[in-house]
């Protein structure tokens, strides 16, 4: 749970007898995420002879889905299939070859039949614009003094065109208004001949030209094309009931054939990343630890010749290529949703799904604290994961379960129910509800305060989680030096000594701080020499690192460098009192939400009557679902910026197995 | 329909966390500081960048990699804001996406073209997939297929349902007269911006505000920077002009557009757009080293609007629009960078290049 899936390496040399029912079992159950081991650097590697197969089955694997569709079969992948062996080529092209004979005979002529009908079309939808004009179509282009340029343009250039034309004498009209191929003619002098062709070129117009057999006036021509579309589409007609019928006798013999060449294709594609040697060949994946022991009863199973090596990989050390399943629980989704928005944590690095369960319902509790709005966000929460209600919201449903049930905890902590508080409960609901710890509206300043000792609470655990993670990684120039290394937090402390000698004398004063304060340390000596240490943590990490020590050259890049390394600290000190005084909202949003109800009695007004009830409905509402948000909004913030950002780097590459059926779930043996 | 508070609230956290990772002028000049490419590489670990380079082992350390997988930040930032942003924005993004995958198709359809003259004993499509974009399962072009078809015709066939067929079966026609990928090309990028333009117009309230806003800065420069190339190195005919521009924009007015075409000084309308870029003048005295000049000035003033979108009201889709052309605009820093390293160029022949850097003195 606190870390990603442990994953294990897998090596497998498998004997070139046994590689399809090895790959078979791979590829079969969901679990085994395969590296390109063709290029893995091995020595003595041949080369791969299985890409040519690999195409070959892509290519069959195409034929036969143009065959279906020719034939109007849908393509359909048996929902649990059977595992046969990988298809032989030369025993199943043959087969492909004789229905694909058989079906494209009349597919031929079905398409040139078509195309035909298309252009009967296109040339009668030419004519019907102009179809009551007396003129003979010819005539068009046989003119001394005028150019005709009649034709199909894209019809988002139809207004350039026309402007493009906007110097030159001209007509134009739109012969057909057609949202694909709108039909034009443009008319103008004869001089001006290079200006249209131009215009027209240029707005991608692909003139039209009637066949010289068509003589007569657009009328009679018409009614000639209207006698030929027709013919022509009693013929389509037959020949699509034909192929129907092909169809219907060949869909079990092409579905059967689809799947097989499919898992073919599959597993030829699997075995061309497969680093092939002269009788054997080497497979490099990655599988979840805790399916190891299945997956290699299945390929000795598959194998008794194989030879499995397998390494446990250890948490520690750089895992940019180690692929990262996460542990799929359902209560915790929606939580993961959250973090995998902000990163996919990387191999060794801490899953911080299980802090973000705690921390973020109990942060947007601590802003949103209302017994009774938050038993509603509870029941919301139920109602959209259970999809009865606001179904858009199911992915946030459980969400919504946890916050609420914060806010209720805080809700009667602060003695709140649907924005009742003191007297007013006793005078509108008649029962007596006092804060169990305190009403933020009557402790404004020490629940600021509070805020801002949990956030340092919460900073403090941050940098904790920081070392760890670098020291899991072994990354030692961050562990001391990066931005939540040890340098920088003995610094923080000597910052929250600043800290409370500046608000010390103010009701807000951070009791943590206060209480680092009384430390017996040397805090005016620690800020000297820890913000030196930060101001040249870059330096000291280079140090570490072995990288060059100050990039650029002679005095200038020695002045550059001192005045990046006094941003440096600026920009952490900066930082260290934006990230703590930023939990100051936890508070004020507490404070906030008691005066919005204030604010909603208000205009309820006293009398209980009526209206009195409407309003404070309406109120209700209101508050639920805006200020319900915007401490979402505030709680992820919190989150993004001062607590991921802490510990959490992210970038972990996804793992992705190899499975037969991309829509199928993970097949059981 | 989620819009407003409700519909930016999670992205609106997320883009601005991952506008905090740019890198900072300071840091982008640390970078150029870099004695050579192999320093850039290991400054560039040290950054939000690192976790792309850090699978890449010191072999595979080329130019060209380096490239390809610091854009895959980029890839990574538009997955993110389009899966984040409100639903009625998402087509809008989608659709600014696809400029990489037009970027894509062009070098396909190029890479077909030349290949012939290629000297390499790797395959075509080995040697081109190097060059693409990262884009991922967006991608609507089945690009491998069409550089193994071996011609221009065979490929565009290919692109049958992809959202390019209709712009590319009015196109072809000339393409097989001319045997010229330019009208191709031409007919791409209108298509791709007068969508994105399209899709802009599709939003209401503040989102079509920022929309429009931040969209037609950058249509602005394109349609400048076409209308002068196209008149300068062409040498095309005012209807040509015409056609091969846009009639929308933010700053610049069709009217702009059509002046230049026709012959108007483009020094004094550029000068009156942008006030704050003077001595147009000499920039287009030397065309070949002005014209990019005045591409960087006017990159330089879609990156301020994007950096103003930044302020005030953040519940729109100009914050992540923004972010997102910065990500670009920092990423094409950055390729001028490994490529000036790489290729040991000096300072003063990179340094203006840097769009960062140079706006910020």
């Amino acid at each position: 749970m606190l870390f990603p899936k442990q994953m294990s390496e897998v090596e497998l040399i498998v004997p070139s007898k046994d590689l399809v029912a090895v790959t078979r079992a791979l590829s079969g159950y969901g679990v085994f995420h395969q590296v390109d081991s063709a290029n893995l650097g091995l020595e003595g590697l041949a080369q791969n002879t299985w890409s040519e197969k690999a195409g070959a089955f892509s290519a069959l694997e195409r034929r036969i889905q143009t065959i279906m569709q020719i034939v109007g079969l849908a393509e359909e992948y048996p929902a649990r299939p059977g595992m046969d062996t990988m298809v032989d080529l030369d025993a199943t092209r043959p087969v492909v070859d004789r229905i694909d004979d058989d079906v494209k005979g009349v597919s031929d002529q079905l398409s040139g039949e078509k195309k035909r009908l298309e252009l009967l079309e296109s040339q009668l939808r030419q004519l019907e614009p102009i179809a009551e004009v007396n003129v003979e179509v010819g005539a068009l282009n046989k003119s001394p003094f005028m150019h005709s340029i009649l034709g199909i343009v894209p019809s988002a250039n139809i207004t350039r065109l026309r402007t493009s034309l906007l110097r030159v004498p001209h007509v134009f009209f739109t012969l057909r208004e057609d949202p694909q191929k709108p039909v034009v003619w443009i008319l103008g002098p004869k001089s001006n001949f290079d200006v249209l062709e131009r215009a027209a070129k240029s707005a991608y117009l692909n003139p039209l030209s009637l066949p010289e057999e068509f003589n007569g006036t657009p009328e009679q021509i018409t009614a000639m094309l209207r006698k030929e579309i027709e013919t022509s589409k009693q013929k389509i007609a037959a020949l699509e009931a034909d192929l129907a019928k092909k169809g219907a006798s060949y869909k079990s013999e092409l579905e059967k054939l689809l799947w097989d060449v499919h898992i073919s294709r599959v597993m030829a594609d699997a075995i061309v990343r497969f680093g092939q040697l002269r009788h054997t060949y080497v497979v490099v994946g990655w599988v979840p630890t805790e399916d190891l022991g299945d997956l290699t009863a299945r390929l000795k199973e598959a194998s008794r010749e194989i030879l499995i090596e397998t390494m446990e990989t250890s948490r520690s050390g750089h895992h940019a290529n180690i692929p990262v399943a996460l542990t799929n629980n359902k209560w915790l989704k929606p939580i993961q949703e959250l973090v995998t928005t902000f990163g996919r944590p990387s191999y060794g690095e801490l899953d911080p799904t299980l802090l973000i369960a705690l921390t973020f319902p109990i942060l947007y509790g601590a802003m949103f604290g209302d017994l009774g709005q938050g038993l509603i966000l509870i029941l919301v929460g139920i109602l959209a994961h259970n999809r009865i209600f606001m179904k858009g919201l199911q992915g946030l449903g459980l969400l919504l379960v946890y916050c609420g049930f914060f806010a209720s905890i805080f809700g009667y902590l602060y003695g709140s129910i649907f924005g009742f508080e003191g007297h007013l409960i006793e005078e509108y609901l008649h029962f007596h509800f006092e804060p169990t710890w305190m009403s933020p509206l009557e402790n404004i300043l020490t629940i600021l305060g509070l805020a801002i000792d949990a956030g340092i609470v919460i900073l403090f655990f941050g940098y904790l989680l920081g070392l760890f993670n670098n020291i899991r990684s072994r990354d030692w120039a961050h562990f001391w030096f990066g931005h939540t290394g040890i340098v920088a937090l003995i610094f923080y402390f000597s910052f929250l000594w600043i800290l409370d000698g500046l608000l010390g004398d103010t009701p807000i004063a951070p009791k943590v701080a206060a209480a680092i304060s009384e430390l017996p340390l040397p805090f005016s000596s620690l800020v000297l020499v820890f913000g030196g240490l930060v101001m040249f943590s870059g330096f000291f990490r280079n140090m570490v690192e072995g990288h060059t020590l100050i990039e650029g050259k002679g005095f200038s890049g020695f002045a550059m460098f001192l005045v990046q390394s006094f941003m440096d600290l600026f920009e952490t000190t900066i930082s260290m009192l934006s990230n703590t005084l930023s939990f100051v909202r936890v508070g004020a949003f507490a404070v906030a939400h008691g005066g919005l109800s204030l604010a909603i009695f208000s205009l309820a007004g006293e009398e209980p009557g009526l209206r009195f009830w409407i309003t404070i409905l309406i109120g209700n509402i209101f508050i639920i679902g805006f200020e319900g948000l915007i401490v979402y909004i505030q709680t992820m913030r919190l989150h993004y910026y001062e607590i991921l950002g802490k510990f959490f780097h992210g970038g972990g590459m996804q793992f992705e197995p190899l499975k037969l059926n991309p829509s199928q779930e993970e097949a059981k043996p | 329909m989620a819009s407003g508070v409700s519909g930016y609230a999670a992205i609106s956290t997320r883009v601005r966390a991952m506008y905090s990772d740019l890198l900072s002028p300071q840091e982008m000049t640390r970078l150029s500081d870099s004695p050579d490419f192999s320093a850039l590489v290991s400054g560039l670990k040290a950054t939000p960048y690192g976790k792309y380079l850090s699978g890449l082992k010191d072999n595979e350390l080329t130019p060209r990699r380096v490239i390809l997988q610091i854009r895959n930040r980029l890839s990574d930032s538009y997955s993110s804001v389009v899966q984040q942003a409100p639903e009625q924005t998402r087509s809008l993004v989608r659709q600014l996406f696809r400029y990489f995958e037009v970027g894509n198709l062009k070098a396909v359809l190029r890479s077909i073209q030349t290949v012939s003259s290629w000297n390499s004993d790797l395959a075509p499509w080995d040697r081109v997939r190097e060059v693409l974009f990262p884009f991922g399962s967006f991608s609507t072009i089945p690009a491998q297929a069409m550089v193994e078809s071996g011609s221009v015709a065979a490929a565009v066939e290919l692109l049958r349902g992809s959202p390019y067929e209709a712009t590319m079966s009015f196109a072809m026609k000339r393409y097989s007269t001319e045997q010229n990928l330019f009208p191709l090309e031409v007919a791409l990028d209108l298509n791709y911006w007068r969508r994105l333009w399209a899709e802009a117009k599709k939003l209401s309230g503040k989102d079509r505000e920022m929309g429009l806003k931040i969209i037609g800065s950058l249509l602005d420069l394109n349609n400048l920077m076409w209308v002068i190339r196209y008149k300068i190195y062409h040498e095309l005919s005012e209807e040509e002009l015409i056609n091969y521009t846009l009639p929308f924009g933010y700053h610049v007015r069709d009217e702009d557009v059509r002046a230049i075409a026709a012959g108007a000084d483009i020094a004094s309308i550029i000068s009156r757009v942008y006030p704050s870029i003077t001595h147009v003048n000499e920039l287009l005295e030397h065309p070949e080293s002005g014209l990019p000049k005045l591409e960087h000035l006017l990159k330089q003033q879609v990156m301020q609007r994007c950096v103003a979108a930044f302020i005030g009201d953040p519940f729109h889709i100009g914050i992540p629009l923004a972010y997102l052309l910065l990500s670009d605009f920092e990423i094409q820093d950055l390729v001028v960078l490994i490529e000036a390293k790489s290729s040991r160029l000096k300072d003063e022949d990179f340094r203006p290049l840097l769009l960062k850097t140079t706006l910020a003195h």
